[in-house]
């Protein structure tokens, strides 16, 4: 089931499948590591940005951008 | 290169330095280059540009530092000014660092890279850190995977330096080539080859290599589709948009992130080769960085941390605001005491001494005698009685920065300030404000956005700096007599201030830039650790450096300038004021008050002071007391005999129009743009005088 980063609980690993924004902010999160099939842990997701674990790199997101990334929550 | 030329190039060969923000690309720099970097703005940008030079065995390297990017997709005006220096100015060498606590990552923009040009040396920075965080990197079987040279450094315990230059010097001596990395884009590939065959034929696009800019213009990119377009080679745009077009029906994606994914998994399969990790227990920076992201917690801490060290720096400074807080307690002795022993009493007192000491000195010749009390004097003291602000409010920063807690208390104030058009980042040159509106402009460059930089150079100016409040707060002090009401008073003119500011900038970037979306917030958030003395004082000096080198020129010079117009008249040197160009002057602008119902006579002494005001606001007071002849500001005030509406109408406007030249300065400097720095003049004092007329009648009827 696809769903956008913001409602994914803190904690979960997730595996992310597309990022549904305009071409300036995609580019700019794919080159930061967000690729499709890289597996993502969320750190914190509350009211603010939520803050990620990428490919060894903890990175935060305004929510409006995180909700623009679909992913795919990982059997644990 | 001839010899002739080298002679007055003052240099031998460029290396230009790469790497992610945060890579450690500063720290490197510096110990590169030490002291002598030259500091200054990409063309046309708001995007700092530093270099310097260093000899290195017989050889002047020319070091480039250009903007940190995490790739070259030039969806980033930091990314398009990297792509085009790299392809236009042909430095002899790139240097791209990679991060040696996160490999698996910053190795992309190496990887990235060596398919524009294989004249790169790949350094790793921060290995100190390795041992700490159970990382291990094979370099030298990285450096024969990638056929490129692989130097470990650590700018701070001084690693791997001495490799580097000496690497520097071998291969631009030697004029040793690399292969370009080729890297294969599987299913891609034939369209590769396809829009490789189309832009051959371009003109325009020779200077890039064909491979390159075939994938480039298959993932889309901005750039050359506008140089395509500008030099009216329409059919090759054509034919590539088609073979992208169909490229992108076919797979149903946008062939940019089968690209990116397919450069990532490369890095990853060289990662997985030459990257050894070994699970590490997290300790007490674990700990810490787990409290400044947590949505409360973080919140709370940030703002305690910035409140308390803000308080502390302000306090010693100037005794503000802990003076008011103590009068508000009846302390009067305390609050007395704090404000003469603050920094500024202090090097305040030091110059009225150093003042008449050469007054004595010089009693054979008055003029002279005035020329240096009065002019350099004064302007020297105005300079210095700045430098412990700004050194103390840079230190704190730079252990921010350092420590990796800046990003994270940017991310906890990030929602607050995205309703009013702000990144969290913003946080910074705001509170920076609060001191000094010149570092404040200069701290825009650590936004990334360019409109939200914009932003902040254009309205920060309103932000009721530490000068500004030495002047409202002793007109309030003599015009309000309860301190209840005092403190309303200060109160009122800082929520002012703020305000103006906050709509100002929305005014620049909804109606100016037309940006409706407010800035989005994509921060990495580096290792939490402990600060290294040595990097803070480089941050530290390097921004202080900077204002006394623009401020403080500007500051004395103008001092200097100031003396001419109150000492001198049509007859040469009068040594009364009221008899000088400036009397002139504040005659000339004295109708402007003729609203505000002030008696002639005050008019122009008002005027003048206000005009002394745009210079430097402290002048106000000095002004205002040596028109009436005593050394006693508050009497000085009181002798404008103001109404209670006539006097916070003039508070109003003294919070608000332009702060000082030098602030004025530095938006020129940052803005590049001669009309916005104009614009921003006019738009200042038009909103001070509008706000405080209105105030005044609406004041005047109740
Ligand atoms: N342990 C260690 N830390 C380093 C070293 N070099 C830099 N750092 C740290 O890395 C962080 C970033 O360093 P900077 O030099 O400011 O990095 P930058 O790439 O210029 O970053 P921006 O200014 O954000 O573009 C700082 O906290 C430094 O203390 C190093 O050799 N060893």
């Amino acid at each position: 089931m696809l769903k956008p980063l913001t409602e994914l609980p803190k904690g979960s690993k997730v595996k992310v499948v597309d990022i549904v924004a305009g071409k300036g902010l995609r580019d700019r999160l794919l080159q930061m590591g967000l690729t499709p099939g890289t597996v993502v842990e969320v750190v914190e997701n509350s009211s603010g940005p939520i803050i990620l674990s990428v490919r060894g790199v903890t990175i935060a997101l305004g929510r409006g951008m995180a909700s623009k990334v679909l992913v795919e929550e990982l059997q644990t | 290169m001839s010899s002739n030329e080298r002679m007055t190039k003052g240099y031998d060969v460029t290396v230009a330095i790469v790497g992610n923000p945060n890579v450690g690309k500063s720290t490197l720099f510096n110990v590169l280059t030490g002291e002598l970097a030259h500091v200054s703005n990409w063309p046309g940008t708001t995007v700092a540009r530093k270099e310097g030079v260093r000899e290195w065995m017989g050889v002047r390297i020319r070091f480039v530092d250009l903007p940190g990017i995490y790739g070259l997709s030039a969806s980033t005006l930091e990314e398009v000014i990297t792509r085009e220096y790299v392809v236009n100015e042909r430095p002899d060498l790139i240097v791209v660092l990679v991060d040696a606590t996160i490999p698996e990552r910053s190795l992309y923009l190496p990887i990235q890279l060596l398919e524009l040009t294989p004249n790169v040396v790949i350094v790793f920075t921060k290995v100190d850190e390795m041992s700490r965080l159970g990382i291990h990197i094979h370099f030298d079987k990285l450096e024969a995977m990638l056929g490129v040279p692989v130097i470990p450094t650590s700018a701070i315990k001084g690693v791997g330096i001495r490799d580097l230059l000496n690497t520097i010097v071998e291969l631009t001596r030697s004029k040793r080539k690399f292969k370009e990395l080729v890297i294969n884009y599987g299913g891609l590939e034939p369209f590769i080859n396809e829009i490789s065959k189309i832009v051959v034929n371009s003109k325009v696009l020779k200077p890039y290599p064909t491979r390159w800019v075939a994938i480039r213009l298959l993932e889309g990119d901005k750039r050359l589709e506008e140089l395509l377009m500008s030099s009216n080679e329409l059919d090759i745009l054509n034919s590539v948009l088609k073979v992208r077009e169909s490229v992108r029906r076919s797979i149903g994606r946008d062939p940019s992130e089968l690209a990116i994914g397919v450069r990532y998994e490369f890095v990853s399969s060289i990662a997985k080769e030459v990257v050894v990790r070994v699970e590490r227990k997290g300790g007490s920076e674990e700990l810490i960085a787990e409290v400044f992201q947590k949505p409360v917690l973080g919140v709370l801490a940030s703002s305690l941390l910035l409140l308390t060290s803000f308080m502390l720096i302000f306090t010693v400074n100037t005794g503000f605001p802990l003076n008011m807080i103590f009068k508000f307690l009846g302390l009067e002795g305390l609050a007395e005491f704090l404000e003469t022993y603050s920094l500024s009493g202090v090097l305040g007192h030091a110059f009225n001494v150093a003042s008449d000491y050469v007054r004595g000195l010089l009693h054979y010749n008055p003029v002279l005698a005035s020329l240096i009390s009065d002019g350099v004097l004064v302007g020297v003291g105005a300079v210095l009685s700045f430098l412990p602000l700004i050194l103390m409010i840079f230190f704190l920063l730079a252990l921010l920065e350092d420590s990796g807690l800046a990003p994270r208390m940017a991310v906890s104030f990030h929602n607050l300030l995205s309703r009013f058009g702000f990144s969290g980042s913003s946080i910074y040159p705001m509170l920076i404000g609060v001191g000094c509106n010149v570092p404040a402009v200069m701290g825009s460059r650590i936004l990334l956005d360019d409109v939200e930089r914009r932003q902040v150079i254009f309205s920060v100016p309103f932000i009721p700096c530490q000068a500004r409040f030495i002047v409202t707060s002793a007109l309030v002090v003599s015009y309000f007599k309860s301190p209840t009401l005092q403190a309303v008073a200060l109160l009122s003119i800082y929520l002012v201030g703020v305000l103006t500011f906050l709509l100002s900038s929305l005014l620049v970037r909804r109606v100016v830039y037309k940006v409706r979306e407010s800035p989005e917030l994509i921060l990495e958030l580096p290792l939490i650790h402990t600060p290294k003395l040595k990097v803070v004082w480089w941050i530290t000096w390097d921004y202080t450096k900077h204002f006394l080198r623009k401020a403080g020129l500007i500051i004395l010079t103008l001092s200097v300038v100031i003396w001419f117009i109150t000492n001198l008249g049509p007859n040469g040197y009068v040594g009364d004021i009221t008899e000088s160009f400036g009397a002139m002057i504040g005659r000339f602008l004295a109708p402007i008050l003729t609203p505000f119902d002030i008696p002639s006579g005050t008019d122009w002494v008002l005027a003048l002071a206000l005009f002394q005001g745009f210079v430097a606001k402290e002048s106000v007071l000095d002004t205002l007391a040596i028109l009436y002849g005593t050394a006693d500001i508050s009497e000085a005030i009181n002798s404008l005999g103001l109404t209670i509406p006539q006097a916070y109408a003039l508070i109003l406007f003294i919070t608000l129009y332009i702060p000082c030249l030098a602030t004025v300065a530095v938006v020129y400097q940052e803005s590049r743009s001669l009309k916005m720095t104009m614009l921003q003049v006019i738009y200042m004092v038009g909103l001070a005088y509008i706000t405080a007329l209105t105030t005044y009648y609406i004041l005047k009827i109740i």
